[in-house]
């Protein structure tokens, strides 16, 4: 059997149509709930949102003068992200702490070499002296 | 002396018919391509050396041949058969993916979904050309332009056929070069070549990464469970990747483990292609189906860009619609290129990842839709 008439016998039209729809719906779901994310877990993070805690000190402090106290003061505040992390969450860490100018003062850590890469997007503090 | 000429004819020489020589010759150009030409070596390599090796004549019943029962080869193969270098290839692609380009543009997960339009369309072809349903759902995957998918599908429905369609699904991929780009060219004008995609994406967060691949397994095999054994390890590779507590697991998964399946898969499936069981005229029927199907994922991902632009207000470059091949990372490479070929400024390659990752989703789904289609 050949052509249409064997496209028809094998159900092959719906077996077409049918997958389509359910690769083309379980994509969109999923990128739909990815567009989300970010929203959800930000509803569990404000119901646990605690002050800042590292307060005046490491806000007061104007990182960009004077790196040397900024690392040192700062360093505790990646305590959480493990030893090795992602700048893109160093950066939302000095955000939810309101610490001055975080992408300046990342940038500026990393020229500095107070954060040192590891390879594959990873940094971690330079050892101290 | 006649042990002597009995001993000629039990060698390869005597053994050996213009069709050997053929796919000896096949095996070469590979080993070729994959040394001199650099494409895609990680597979054409151990493919054409394996190829060279099952072609090799010897007299049956010796337990040498890879379709001999208790033959080295024959175990060797039993990870192709059964489906096991899929999945632990899986388990490595997802221990080295960065799934945070696609986080980040999710929209673009839908070009993924639309480029597996080849796979349904050459279902219907293969039918039409009198492929049994089995047979034309495992040529149809190479549509996916994945590889190891296209092998677990074609193991579970179809094995006889996993010599040619493998051939073929690699074949494709690493002609990439050679056949995307006219396509991208043909259905897209210069203008919307030239259009530039926002560089201002929010920033991930570690827990969004880390969510993904729970959120993803839950949802891809819930919908479609005969996609586990793909989608699971891949998933769980990449939650490995992403959790950082684990990270000599997922350097392991993602180098020793995925590179030690790939040398035995590549070389297995080409020692399968022996000329007496490759040499058919359903294999040219494969190939041919398999440059349509991969030519129209193409298409039907450049075309679903051009569709998606009409309702955005932030139109896409439609180049990226040929990066919903799961050819990773070819096909977004090859989108990147063709974009700065037309402007040197416009980088689409972390855009066109994210439709190469979700390529990888929407294949590994189709194969599962079409093999509980077929176990009907």
């Amino acid at each position: 059997m050949l052509g249409l008439e064997a496209i028809s016998a094998h159900n092959g039209w719906a077996m077409a149509l049918t997958g389509t729809i359910i690769v083309m719906g379980g994509l969109s779901i999923l990128a739909f709930i990815i567009s989300q994310l970010h929203k959800i877990i930000g509803l569990f993070e404000k119901k646990k949102k605690a002050p800042p805690r590292f307060g005046p000190a490491a806000a007061d402090i104007d990182a960009l003068k004077d790196l040397e106290t900024a690392a040192r003061i700062y360093r505790p505040l990646t305590a959480e992200l493990g030893e090795r992390f992602l700048l893109a969450d160093l950066y939302r860490l000095f955000e939810k702490e309101n610490l001055p100018h975080p992408h300046l003062t990342i940038s500026a850590l990393r020229d500095a070499d107070y954060l040192v890469p590891l390879g594959e997007g990873l940094f971690n503090w330079k050892k101290p002296d | 002396m006649e042990l002597f000429v009995e001993f000629l004819k039990n060698t390869g020489y005597y053994l050996a018919d213009i069709r050997y020589i053929l796919m000896i010759c096949v095996g070469i150009l590979f080993c070729f391509l994959a040394t001199a030409k650099k494409y895609e070596p990680l597979l054409l390599l151990p493919i054409g050396f394996g190829i060279i090796i099952g072609n090799i004549p010897f007299f049956r019943g010796f337990g040498l041949g890879i379709y001999e029962n208790n033959s080295v080869l024959h175990y060797l193969y039993f990870g192709v058969t059964s489906g096991v270098y899929p999945s632990i290839v899986f388990l490595g692609l997802g221990a080295m993916t960065d799934f945070s380009s696609m986080l980040a543009r999710p929209k673009l997960m839908l070009l993924g979904a639309a480029a597996q339009m080849g796979i349904y369309f050459t279902l219907l072809s293969a039918m039409a050309l009198g492929f049994a349903p089995k047979e034309a759902a495992s040529v149809a995957i190479i549509g996916g332009a994945d590889g190891p998918t296209s092998i677990f599908l074609t193991a579970k429905l179809a094995p006889h056929l996993i010599g040619p369609i493998a051939i073929a699904a690699y074949s494709y991929m690493a002609l990439i070069p050679i056949i995307q780009p006219p396509i991208m060219r043909f259905l897209t004008s210069r203008k919307e070549r030239l259009i530039r995609m926002p560089d201002t994406e929010r920033l991930i967060s570690r827990k969004e990464l880390l969510c993904f691949p729970i959120v993803g397994v839950i949802l891809c095999c819930f919908l479609a469970p005969a996609s586990i054994p793909l989608l699971g390890p891949f998933f769980f590779g990449n939650f490995m990747k992403e959790s950082r507590v684990v990270d000599r697991l997922a350097k392991t998964a993602s180098t020793a483990v995925i590179d030690t399946a790939t040398i035995f898969l590549g070389f297995t499936v080409g020692a399968s292609t022996q000329a007496d069981v490759f040499l058919t005229v359903k294999s040219l029927g494969i190939f041919l189906l398999g440059a349509v199907a991969f030519s129209i994922a193409t298409a039907s991902g450049v075309l679903f860009a051009k569709i998606m632009n009409i309702f955005l207000k932030e139109k896409i470059n439609p180049l990226l619609g040929a990066a919903g091949v799961s050819a990773v990372p070819g096909s977004a490479r090859e989108v990147h290129l063709v974009g700065l070929k037309e402007d040197p400024g416009n980088y689409l390659l972390m855009h066109a990842m994210a439709c190469n990752a979700s390529g990888v989703i929407g294949s590994a789904i189709c194969a599962g839709v079409l093999w509980s289609f077929m176990m009907r």
